[in-house]
């Protein structure tokens, strides 16, 4: 019986693999905070966007998946292949500049949480790009790949904090399941929270990993049942994870009515005297995990993607002399990640938001091109979309079209306000 | 035209306007096709895209303008552009795909195509002098469209250029029958390093990896097949039928084809043993009964054996007529009536012994072998200690079975390291 349930776990983990990684280092630093500011803002209320996004993330990486292993070319590869260079070219160029946003977050998530144990940035940032950046050069994908599910299963970290802050479970369901009251949409900024939890859940840079790791990966159709298991596994646990986040700060900030939150850290500190400091310790730990691991991911990712895309030499098996621009590219982005973090007075807010507005004009793009590429029956044979998977695809991407059009156009305006 | 390099780039020339004498306007540029086949990597004619449809016409019937427009000599010179046309179309099969550089045996991706005008007997005529992978082409066409050409053609060459010769272009075509029809045969990425194709393979999608494997000759994908890492080795040959498999792995090194077999599921396995020669298959099967990780999991049948009581020149015609790898020889083995292993003779004394010399003089006194059991790491430590090259596989009767080769080891060691 014992060995049963022994075999049972280890085939559910040997499917786990790219996709639970790419779904789990979505939650990265700028995720928790949109997770914990709508927890410490509006409570229980936002709860019911989780299963929605769920199913919207579940749709978008599958697509990613299955041309992944038809094709066996990365994103990237297809866009330059079908839409040719300056297509390609520009995407690229918006992709950089947003997840270059995307990895001074994750290092300003790393000094934040790191803060929370006294350790001064000016340490702690630097060390941990030394590693991050050692990580990639030096290791090969199997062994990276082992040490990120590891690394996945520390955001349970996240779910004992949920517990531990001990919220009202019976509210907590209602509101999952349930739409809010029309008093709730009439908050100020409820509209613009609900946007930005979906538009922080998927984000374009995943769709071009998740794509590159199964290529890597060497997966074949016949075994694309156990990584579309992968792929939704993935997605539910993430959002598993970002559920525990919204109701344990619902529990204990938005009790206390302490709502304003602006980094990542901020919610681990005033948790502290609320749930008690096994909470704090879980968070900010949590915290630490998902910088440290978006930020290994994140610049390696974007160096291939936009390598693979432009046709130059990428891989941590070839030397600098051989992938000079690979190297240059994730060296710079780790190195300029670091170095806007540690300068004092850096307008790190500002810079976010603008990066998230790019966020927004890439991600339509880049689901607009996903779904001409997966519809294309020379490319994906019978593999291509069937008609339910397309309406509910283009209803995905209409929404977060629309989504992100008006998150956009908040930050824009928002931006010129300031 | 006088500047012989300055010849006009694929992505400037598309959507050049064509007229004809009188200035009337015919077409616009739209594709360059290459003849394949005898005329193989010539160009065949300009596309145009007219009124009427597409148009092919010869290079040698059109002239350039100073404003760089083209005129057409007549209009009977415009052909009508048949589907069953056997050309290789450089901006629909060239432009942003990826290549084989067989020179620099890499695959890279295509920026721009540079074309060069040139004459012949008299006319000018178009050909295809190399292709642009690095940033100069890039840079031409990010700018089309935003500069004039002019200014962008002077403004790229500031730029370093990365061309490969096109007499060293390898066009991958993931199509069967459009293969066939092109006649794309890989004939000069053949001629590289089965280790060298087998990095290339690793760096193409499935389809493209098969494409190749299938156009290559049975013997070379062989050899390339036993250079690609296992992992990717498995992959591969599940792509391929059981009989083309079959016809590949039987011109495999026989321990390499069963350490493949025996990574592939059972039935597939056994599908593909069914399609091959009685001969190779019973070979294969010997060594799929041994343990991957023992002595003769790791031997190799195909060794050269004599009589104990044989000359040199015996031994020399036993080289002659063996049909395994010869390179990978280092000795030559003497055995008794039974096939028990007498006395190992390395090749370097038999080639400077006379013919009539008796190879049990030449033997080395003592000599070290193996069984077949024995795990692969005795094996390495049995290499590293006396130096060896190749180790005897004996049975339990003594009797000569396989050979592990230096090789073997070596791949073995690097997977520990």
């Amino acid at each position: 019986m014992l060995k049963r349930w022994r075999t049972r776990i280890l085939l559910f983990l040997a499917v786990l693999g790219p996709g639970f990684i790419t779904a789990n280092v979505d939650n990265d630093p700028n995720g928790i905070l949109t997770y914990s500011q709508s927890g410490a803002q509006f409570g229980y209320s936002l709860l019911w966007t989780i299963i929605p996004i769920t199913l919207a993330l579940i749709v978008v990486q599958e697509m990613c998946a299955r041309m992944g292993v038809v094709t066996g070319k990365g994103l990237s590869d297809l866009i330059r292949e079908e839409f040719g260079l300056r297509m390609t070219f520009i995407i690229m160029v918006l992709l950089v500049v947003v997840n270059f946003g995307n990895v001074i977050g994750e290092f300003a998530g790393i000094a934040g949480s790191l803060q929370l144990f006294h350790l001064s940035k000016y340490i702690s940032v630097p060390i941990c790009a030394a590693l991050v950046w050692l990580l990639a050069v030096r290791g090969d994908y199997k062994s990276v790949e082992k040490i990120f599910l590891t690394a996945s299963v520390f955001y349970i970290a996240y779910i004992i904090t949920g517990v531990l802050s001990g919220p009202s479970w019976h509210e907590a369901a209602v509101a999952t399941i349930k739409l809010p009251s029309r008093s709730a949409w009439q908050q100020r900024g409820y509209l613009f929270m609900v946007v930005s939890v979906i538009g922080t859940t998927i984000a374009p840079w995943m769709q071009f990993y998740l794509q590159s790791s199964i290529v890597e990966k060497g997966i074949n159709i016949r075994k694309y049942p156990a990584t579309r298991l992968d792929v939704i596994v993935g997605s539910i646990f993430t959002d598993v994870v970002a559920w525990f986040i919204i109701v344990a700060c619902a529990a204990t900030l938005w009790t206390h009515g302490l709502g304003a939150i602006t980094m990542p850290a901020d919610a681990a500190e005033a948790m502290k005297p609320l749930a008690g400091s096994y909470a704090f310790l879980l968070f900010a730990f949590g915290l630490f995990n998902a910088s440290f691991f978006a930020a290994s991911v994140l610049p390696l990712s974007t160096a291939y993607t936009v390598c693979e895309g432009m046709g130059f030499e990428s891989g941590v098996n070839k030397s600098f002399s051989q992938a000079p621009f690979f190297y240059w590219l994730y060296t710079l982005l780790i190195a300029g990640g670091v170095a806007v973090v540690l300068i004092p007075n850096f307008p790190l807010v500002q810079f976010s938001i603008f990066s998230q507005m790019l966020n927004g004009v890439l991600l339509p793009i880049v689901i607009i091109f996903m779904l001409l590429l997966i519809n294309r029956q020379d490319l994906m044979g019978k593999h291509v979309n069937s008609v339910w998977l397309n309406v509910v695809a283009w209803l995905t991407a209409a929404i977060v079209t629309v989504l992100s059009a008006i998150l956009t156009y908040q930050q824009v305006e928002g931006f010129f306000r300031h | 035209m006088s500047e012989k390099h300055n010849g006009p780039s694929l992505s400037l020339l598309l959507g050049t306007p064509v007229t004809d004498s009188h200035g009337e306007l015919l077409g616009r540029l739209k594709d360059v096709a290459v003849a394949t086949g005898s005329e193989a990597g010539s160009i065949a004619g300009v596309v145009l895209k007219t009124k009427a449809g597409l148009r092919l016409v010869r290079p040698t019937e059109v002239s350039v303008m100073a404003s760089g427009a083209l005129v057409l000599s007549s209009r009977e010179a415009l052909q009508p552009l048949r589907e069953d046309d056997n050309f290789l179309l450089l901006r629909q099969d060239l432009l942003d795909r990826q290549i084989i550089d067989v020179h620099g045996r890499k695959v890279v991706r295509v920026n721009d195509v540079d074309l060069q005008w040139f004459s012949r007997e008299e006319k000018q005529d178009l050909r295809v002098r190399e292709v642009e992978v690095g940033l100069r082409g890039a840079i031409r066409r990010l700018l089309l469209g935003v500069m004039p050409k002019q200014a962008i053609d002077r403004f790229a060459r500031q730029f370093p250029a990365r061309v490969i010769p096109w007499e060293f272009v390898d066009v991958i075509e993931v199509d069967p029958a459009r293969r066939v029809k092109l006649k794309i045969e890989h004939e000069r990425l053949a001629q590289l390093h089965p280790s060298d194709i087998a990095d290339i393979l690793e760096s193409l999608a499935p389809a493209e990896r098969e494409a190749i494997l299938t156009t290559l000759d049975e013997e070379v994908a062989a050899e390339t097949l036993e250079e690609v890492e296992p992992k990717l080795q498995k992959a591969l040959v599940e792509s391929l039928s059981s009989e083309t498999a079959a016809a590949i792995v039987e011109e495999m090194d026989p321990s390499a084809a069963a350490d493949l077999l025996a990574e592939l599921p059972d039935e597939r396995s056994e599908a593909i043993l069914e399609e091959m020669n009685p001969e190779e298959r019973q070979e294969v099967e010997d060594l799929l009964e041994f343990r991957e990780d023992s002595a003769a999991g790791r031997m190799t049948t195909q060794f050269v054996q004599v009589s104990f009581e044989a000359t040199v020149s015996d031994s020399v015609e036993a080289l002659r007529v063996f049909d395994g790898d010869l390179e990978t020889i280092t000795e030559v083995y003497l055995v008794d009536d039974q096939e028990v292993l007498k006395g190992i003779v390395p090749l370097g004394r038999i080639v400077l012994a006379k013919p009539e010399t008796r190879l049990a003089v030449l033997a080395e006194p003592r000599f070290i072998t193996c069984k077949e059991n024995d795990h692969q790491k005795y094996v390495a430590e049995l290499f590293d200690k006396y130096n060896l090259r190749a180790l005897p596989v004996l049975n339990d009767g003594g009797q000569l079975v396989g050979v592990v080769e230096a090789d073997h080891v070596i791949s073995f060691l690097r997977d520990r390291i």
